[in-house]
C-alpha cells in the first residue's frame, strides 16, 4: 500500500457530500456521449421541420408571426415533454433496477446529492438540447419567414416558460421514480398527465392554473389565450398563477423525491 | 480538519489493539413485512481483525452488512461503526469504509479505470497524479491493468468481482466490508483475494461474509455464524476449532488397558474419559483441565507394558464440521 502518498480529501459535507463527483458523472452522461447531439438532432429536426413547414410550406403564402409562434409554442411545449419523460423515467428507476444506485449509495455520497445531480445535469441537458438550441433555430426561421424579427427578449422569456414546463415533467418523473421500482407506473402516470390535461382542464377548469397545458394551448374560453404565444406576440398574459404554480410544484416534487429517496432501502 | 490520508493510517497503526470496537451492534434487528430477517444481533468487531461472517443463504449476512453501511434502516436496536451511528452518520462511516457488494453493479459504459476514478473522487479531490497512481496500483493488484480501458459491459463475472475488490480498496479504507469476495473467482483468484486480505490486516479491519469455509479457516481470526437471522456462534477461530468440550485428547490404544485407564482417571487434571471401540481398537477421549500438564504427563502414562498406542492427538474441529453441526443440528457448539 502506498499509504505515504498524501491525498487531499473531499471537503463537501452534509447534503453536498459527493455532489461534485455525481454531477461530473451525470454531465459526462450528457456531454461526453452521443446523447447531446442526438437530442439536439431530434428536437431541432422535429420542431424546426413542423414550424418550417407551416412557415414555408405553402408557396406564395405570407405567414404571420401569430401563426408561427402559436405553432412553436404547442410543438416546443408538448413534444419535448415526451422526450423528458422517456429520458427521466430511466434515470432513477434504471439505476435502482440495475443496482448502480445501491452501489453509489455505498460510497460517501448524500442521498440528496444523488437526486440533485440527476436534477441539475438533466435539467441543463434538456434546457440546452430541447429548448435553447431548437428555439434559436426556430427564432431564425420565424425571423426569415415573417420578415420581421420577434423580440429576442420575449423569446428568451418563452424559453424560460418552456423550460419551466419541462421541469414540471422532469421533477414529476424523478419523484415518481423514487416511489416505484419499475418503469411502467412512472412512464404511465406522467404520460397520462401529459396527454389528458386538455380533458382534465375541461372537467375541472381550475386545473389550468396547476398544469402546464395552459402555457401552450389555447383553452376553450376565447378570452383565455395560452401564455407562451401571448408572451411571444407581446400581448398581456391572462394570469401569472400557472407560472408560479409550476415553479412551486416542481420544487415540491423535488422535495418529495429527496424525502422519499432518503427512505429508500437498497 | 484532517485533509490528508497519511495521519489517518498512522493513527490506525499506532492505536492498534487499544481501541474500542470498530463495529458494535446492540440487539440489532431487521424486519421485512412482518418477517424478522435479522434477530437481535450483538456483535463486536475489533480493530485489525479479519472477521468471518458465515451462514447459509438467507441467514441475514447481507442484511447485516447493509445495516452497517446505512443502506437499510434497522427495525430495532442500534449499530455503530467507528463509534458513529449507522443511521445518522452513515455518510461519515462510508467515507472510512471500503465495500464490495455481493453482486457488484457498475456503470456498464464506463471502463475499469473510469470506474475506479469515479469511486476515488468520492474520497479524494487530488492531487491528480496521486489518484491516477492509486488507480494503477489497484488495477495491478487485481490484475486488470490490461483491461483497464475496456468498457465494463465486456467484463466477465470474475473480472467484475476483481474490479469490485479494487474499488473497495481505492480509498485506503480503515474497514473493508466484503460480501462474498471470493464468489465468481477461480481458485487462483480466490487465493489472491485471501492474500490481499491477510496483507491488509496491519492497516485495516476486514469484515467479510462468505460460505467458503476453507477460506475462513485460512485467514480469519474471529468468526460469527448466523442461521435464520440469529447469531448461533461467535468467537476466535482457535476456540471454535477447539470445540465445546474443553481440551480433549483422542487416543487409540490396544492391549491391557484397565490399569492405565484407572491411573488416568485418578489424575486431578483428567475430567473424564469416554471409551469407544473402533476396528478392534479402543478409543479414549480424555478430557483434561490443564493442557500443559496433559502434554507433559499423558503420553508418559500410556507407556506401560501391554499398552500399544496407535494414535495420539489433540481433538480439533474443522470449521465445516462446526458449521454443519450448527446449521443442520441447530446445536450451539460453544
Amino acid at each position: 500500500m502506498s499509504g505515504n502518498i498524501a491525498f487531499e480529501l473531499v471537503s463537501e459535507r452534509s447534503w453536498r457530500r459527493g455532489l461534485n463527483n455525481l454531477l461530473d458523472n451525470e454531465f459526462a452522461g450528457w456531454w461526453k456521449t452521443r446523447m447531446w447531439w442526438i437530442q439536439c438532432l431530434i428536437w431541432v429536426g422535429l420542431i424546426g421541420f413542423i414550424v418550417g413547414t407551416a412557415l414555408f410550406g405553402t408557396p406564395g403564402a405570407r405567414p404571420s408571426l401569430i401563426d408561427g409562434v402559436d405553432l412553436y409554442a404547442i410543438i416546443a411545449g408538448i413534444f419535448p415533454a415526451v422526450g423528458v419523460v422517456i429520458i427521466m423515467q430511466d434515470t432513477l428507476v434504471g439505476d435502482k433496477k440495475d443496482g448502480t444506485a445501491a452501489w453509489v449509495m455505498s460510497k460517501p455520497a448524500a442521498r440528496q446529492a444523488f437526486i440533485l445531480s440527476k436534477l441539475i445535469a438533466n435539467s441543463l441537458g434538456i434546457l440546452a438540447t430541447m429548448v435553447v438550441i431548437p428555439g434559436i433555430v426556430v427564432y431564425g426561421m420565424i425571423s426569415i419567414g415573417v420578415k420581421a424579427s420577434p423580440s429576442p427578449l420575449l423569446f428568451l422569456l418563452a424559453f424560460g416558460l418552456i423550460f419551466l414546463s419541462l421541469l414540471f415533467y422532469l421533477t414529476l418523473t424523478l419523484m415518481l421514480g423514487t416511489f416505484f421500482k419499475s418503469r411502467g407506473p412512472v412512464i404511465g402516470i406522467t404520460m397520462a398527465i401529459l396527454f389528458l390535461q386538455q380533458y382534465m382542464i375541461g372537467l375541472l377548469p381550475v386545473l389550468r392554473y396547476v398544469l402546464p397545458w395552459s402555457l401552450f394551448v389555447d383553452l376553450s374560453n376565447p378570452n383565455v389565450r395560452a401564455i407562451v404565444p401571448s408572451l411571444l406576440t407581446g400581448q398581456p398574459i391572462y394570469s401569472y398563477i400557472p407560472i408560479i404554480c409550476l415553479a412551486v410544484e416542481s420544487i415540491l416534487f423535488i422535495l418529495i423525491a429527496v424525502w422519499r429517496f432518503n427512505r429508500e432501502e437498497f | 480538519m484532517d485533509t490528508t490520508l497519511q495521519p489517518r493510517l498512522m493513527m490506525n497503526l499506532v492505536m492498534k489493539g487499544s481501541t474500542p470496537p470498530v463495529i458494535e451492534t446492540h440487539s440489532l434487528t431487521k424486519t421485512y413485512k412482518g418477517v424478522e430477517v435479522l434477530k437481535p444481533l450483538d456483535l463486536q468487531v475489533h480493530q485489525n481483525s479479519i472477521f468471518g461472517f458465515l451462514g447459509p443463504n438467507g441467514a441475514g449476512k447481507t442484511t447485516t452488512i447493509k445495516l452497517l453501511l446505512g443502506l437499510i434502516r434497522p427495525s430495532g436496536g442500534s449499530a455503530s461503526v467507528f463509534g458513529m451511528d449507522t443511521v445518522n452518520q452513515s455518510v461519515d462511516i462510508r467515507s472510512r469504509v471500503g465495500y464490495l457488494p455481493q453482486e457488484p453493479h457498475f456503470y456498464e459504459h464506463l471502463t475499469a479505470r473510469q470506474t475506479l476514478r469515479f469511486v476515488a473522487r468520492f474520497f479524494f479531490k487530488g492531487p491528480e497524479k496521486a489518484i491516477e497512481e492509486r488507480i494503477d496500483e489497484m488495477l495491478e493488484l487485481v490484475d486488470l491493468n490490461e483491461k483497464a480501458d475496456r468498457p465494463i459491459k465486456t467484463f466477465s463475472g470474475g473480472e467484475r468481482q476483481r474490479l469490485g475488490i479494487a474499488q473497495a480498496q481505492v480509498n485506503y479504507p480503515e474497514l473493508l466490508i466484503l460480501d462474498e469476495p471470493a464468489a465468481s473467482l477461480d481458485p487462483i483468484g480466490r487465493r489472491d483475494v485471501l492474500e490481499v486480505m491477510s496483507r491488509l490486516r496491519k492497516y485495516t479491519t476486514v469484515f467479510y461474509s462468505t460460505h467458503i469455509l476453507d477460506d475462513v479457516q485460512r485467514v480469519s481470526d474471529t468468526v460469527v455464524i448466523l442461521n435464520k437471522g440469529a447469531l448461533v456462534v461467535q468467537g476466535p477461530i482457535e476456540e471454535l476449532l477447539a470445540g465445546s468440550e474443553g481440551i480433549v485428547y483422542i487416543i487409540h490404544v490396544k492391549g491391557q488397558l484397565e490399569e492405565t485407564h484407572m491411573q488416568l482417571l485418578s489424575q486431578p487434571w483428567v475430567c473424564g474419559i469416554i471409551t469407544g471401540q473402533h476396528n478392534g481398537e479402543t478409543t479414549w477421549q480424555v478430557s483434561v483441565t490443564d493442557p500443559q500438564v496433559a502434554e507433559a504427563q499423558l503420553f508418559k502414562m500410556l507407556s506401560n507394558d501391554g499398552v500399544v498406542v496407535t494414535e495420539f492427538r489433540r481433538k480439533s474441529y474443522e470449521l465445516e464440521e462446526i458449521f454443519m453441526q450448527v446449521i443442520e443440528g441447530g446445536q450451539n457448539v460453544r
